[in-house]
């Protein structure tokens, strides 16, 4: 796998979920490099650069993270909260992609700082529609972060301004 | 001899100050009668040990060391090797009765500025005279040095200045802009046939008047930008920059039936985006400044001695030489808007460009015959750029 | 009945403003614009202060980052620091490309970040499309609390 020009990192347990969501992205051409974790722990070790990841690097992290909730071993909120919580990861979009209706759960989405927010429509048509939404806003009308260059100044910008 | 010592700014105005290094009383008077016959009036320092000498040197220097080759334990060439480590300024004649023509020329390789016979004492005037003139010549081209140095750094620095104040003015120029391109254009599209005709002329010609100035900052944002930060220099293959670049004007080349054939091109030492916009630039103005036939472009490189030399040639509407040069002028153009677009900073970007590498970019062509547009770009590594 | 979302846009630049009140007119989201012209006012009315008291709390922010008074990042930065303040979306739209405003701008929790086209048609394009996700695709925290 080219970690280079990684764009999306696709979190996700449910096989035909995911398989839907990467026709989506394929079909759409909006991903060259998707790579998929099927759990949480598989997630955190990809993003940090660790585990069976180690050639990885915080240089290259991936434009966007989708990321479901309800995963095996670390679930889709702790992993949320251990990106954002971390220089390093903090700057990568994560959009949490869910079939939770749970109003606590989108409140403490947000607040913990996913980027955004959505709720899986149950109809396939809608799903591959929401997908293929979700990958046009984030990968071609939002500029993500610039690579490289950008994450060796984190550290210096990090203490100019109050934060929490 | 008539001396006009007061006109000549090599010598001293007051009496040359002489630091003589000799052992024989004689010998020294000698010197010291030749001076005064040659007509310089002369205070002299007699010194005969090494360390005399370096004390002397050094606290008072004078205009002028006089040697005598040889000394017992000390000759011409021990003096030499102190006045070049102490005064590498203060000029030295040897003064020697058996100094063999070969030691001399061996003197004289070594640093010392001339040399005497102690038989052709009469001649040591004018060899000093001539020994103090090259000394005065040499501090004069030292200062004219120093004078470019400055200059070519304050040459720098003005460019640099100019090139910030482009840049910043394009950067500060586009936000306003943006704002009457936006509204002209809104305007002209929620109220075309509500006004009367010509509002709908005016709102046109303002909204293109805005949209053309939009690229003009956009290209001399371009212009500005290049030699600034940001580019790397790397092996670029030109082979591979020709098929992006044609790529990029595929609709052009189309729509023209132009037809762009390239030879084998070499890699080339450089950024690989300020190639390709050479080759853009210049492929694309081919095929812009066509005449009646489809256009026909060739892009070919030859080695010559110490670079590549490229060749883009046209079988378009050509330049008559009266023009060449002014095509490389920013926003210089040679024909109405109407006729063959373009704001005539293409050319321009080009120059900056192969300038920016050390190179030259001209033109080759007669009006109605196409054009040859010829630049030179530096080969890949130093050891390339060796080779013949 | 639940209500129209409202939109806040912080810009200093009345043109701007209008183009994005512009784009938006006619949407089928009947989004209801608010604008405030400095960063000390942003605060004010998020916060609902001083003149602001009872200013509905916005679904989404759309933050220009040169504003006098107090700059985008400032804003971004106390918004996110505020519990109440830090669930509410907030998009970056401004027409700095500069690295270091993108890094930092999502350093500091920006939701997204979209340069402003100088082209009309790509900006109203851009400002349709903020629209759309936010308000059709994207889940939103319960607005107005």
């Amino acid at each position: 796998m080219n970690s280079d020009k990684l764009d999306i990192l696709l979190v996700e347990d449910n096989q035909d979920d995911m398989e839907l969501a990467l026709h989506a992205l394929r079909r759409e051409k909006l991903a060259n490099n998707i790579f998929v974790a099927r759990d949480g722990e598989q997630a955190l070790d990809f993003l940090f650069c660790r585990g069976e990841f180690t050639q990885r690097s915080f240089d290259h992290p991936p434009k966007l993270v989708l990321l479901d909730l309800k995963l095996p071993k670390v679930d889709g909120m702790e992993v949320l909260k251990q990106v954002k919580a971390d220089p390093r990861t903090r700057t990568i979009p994560v959009v949490i992609m869910t079939s939770s209706k749970e109003e606590r759960d989108l409140v403490s989405g947000y607040n913990l700082g996913a980027n955004s927010y959505i709720q899986k429509p149950v109809d396939f048509d809608q799903f591959r529609d929401t997908v293929k939404t979700v990958g046009l806003y984030w990968l071609i009308t939002n500029q993500p972060p610039p690579l490289a260059e950008g994450f060796r100044h984190l550290d210096a910008l990090a203490h100019d301004h109050d934060r929490q | 001899m008539t001396m006009t010592a007061s006109n000549d700014l090599a010598l001293p105005s007051g009496p040359l100050r002489v630091l003589h290094v000799e052992d024989d009383q004689l010998d020294a008077e000698l010197a010291v009668e030749a001076l005064r016959k040659g007509g310089f009036s002369a205070s002299v320092v007699l010194v005969q040990t090494e360390s005399e000498f370096e004390q002397e040197l050094r606290s008072h220097a004078p205009d002028i060391v006089i040697a005598d080759y040889n000394l017992p334990n000390w000759n011409g060439m021990g003096v030499l090797e102190v006045v070049r480590r102490e005064s590498p300024d203060i000029p030295l004649i040897l003064v020697s009765g058996s100094l063999k023509d070969v030691t001399a020329v061996e003197c004289i390789k070594a640093g010392a500025t001339d040399y005497v016979s102690k038989d052709g004492l009469a001649r040591l005037p004018e060899v000093i005279r001539r020994a103090l003139r090259e000394k005065h010549e040499h501090s004069l081209r030292d200062q004219a040095e120093k004078e470019l140095a400055r200059k070519a750094e304050e040459l720098v620095r003005s460019n640099a200045d100019l090139e910030q104040f482009a840049y910043i003015a394009s950067h500060d120029l586009q936000e306003p802009l943006r704002m009457v391109t936006a509204y002209t254009q809104l305007l002209s599209e929620r109220y075309r046939g509500k006004l009367d005709e010509n509002a709908d002329k005016f709102l046109g010609y303002a909204s293109e008047g805005a949209q053309r100035m939009q690229v003009l900052i956009q290209d001399l944002l371009a212009f500005s930008r290049i030699g600034r930060n940001g580019f790397t220099s790397g092996s670029v293959d030109c082979n591979a920059v020709m098929e992006e670049v044609l790529q990029a004007l595929a609709s052009a080349i189309q729509d023209s039936g132009a037809v762009v054939t390239y030879g084998k091109l070499p890699a080339v030492w450089a950024d690989r985006t300020h190639v390709s916009q050479v080759l853009q630039n210049l492929i694309g103005n081919a095929i812009k400044f066509r005449g009646k036939k489809p256009p026909a472009v060739s892009v070919q490189a030859e080695k010559a001695e110490q670079h590549w030399l490229f060749t883009v040639s046209d079988n378009g509407i050509g330049i008559a030489p009266e023009h060449a040069k002014n095509v490389f002028v920013v926003f210089q153009r040679l024909h109405p808007r109407a006729e063959y677009p373009g704001n005539g900073i293409g050319l321009a970007i080009c120059e900056k460009i192969i300038e920016h590498y050390g190179g030259k970019i001209w033109v080759e062509s007669e009006a109605g015959s196409g054009s040859t547009f010829k630049f030179t770009m530096p080969p890949p590594g130093p050891a390339e750029r060796a080779r013949p | 009945m639940k209500p129209a979302p409202q939109v806040l846009i912080v810009d200093d630049n009345p043109a701007d403003v209008a183009l994005v009140c512009e784009a938006l007119a006619g949407s089928k989201h009947r989004s209801q614009i608010n604008s405030v012209e400095d960063g000390v006012e942003a605060l004010a009315f998020l916060n609902r202060t001083g003149s602001h008291g009872s200013a509905l709390r916005p679904g989404l922010v759309l933050l220009d980052l040169n504003l006098p008074k107090k700059d985008g990042l400032a804003v971004l930065a106390s918004m996110k620091a505020s519990p109440d303040l830090r669930r509410i979306p907030v998009v970056i739209f401004s027409t700095s490309e500069l690295r270091k405003d993108i890094v930092r701008s999502y350093d500091l929790g920006a939701n997204c970040y979209v340069s402003k086209p100088g082209n009309l048609n790509e900006f109203f394009s851009a400002v349709k499309s903020i629209e759309a996700f936010w308000f059709a695709f994207a889940s939103l925290p319960p607005q107005g609390e």
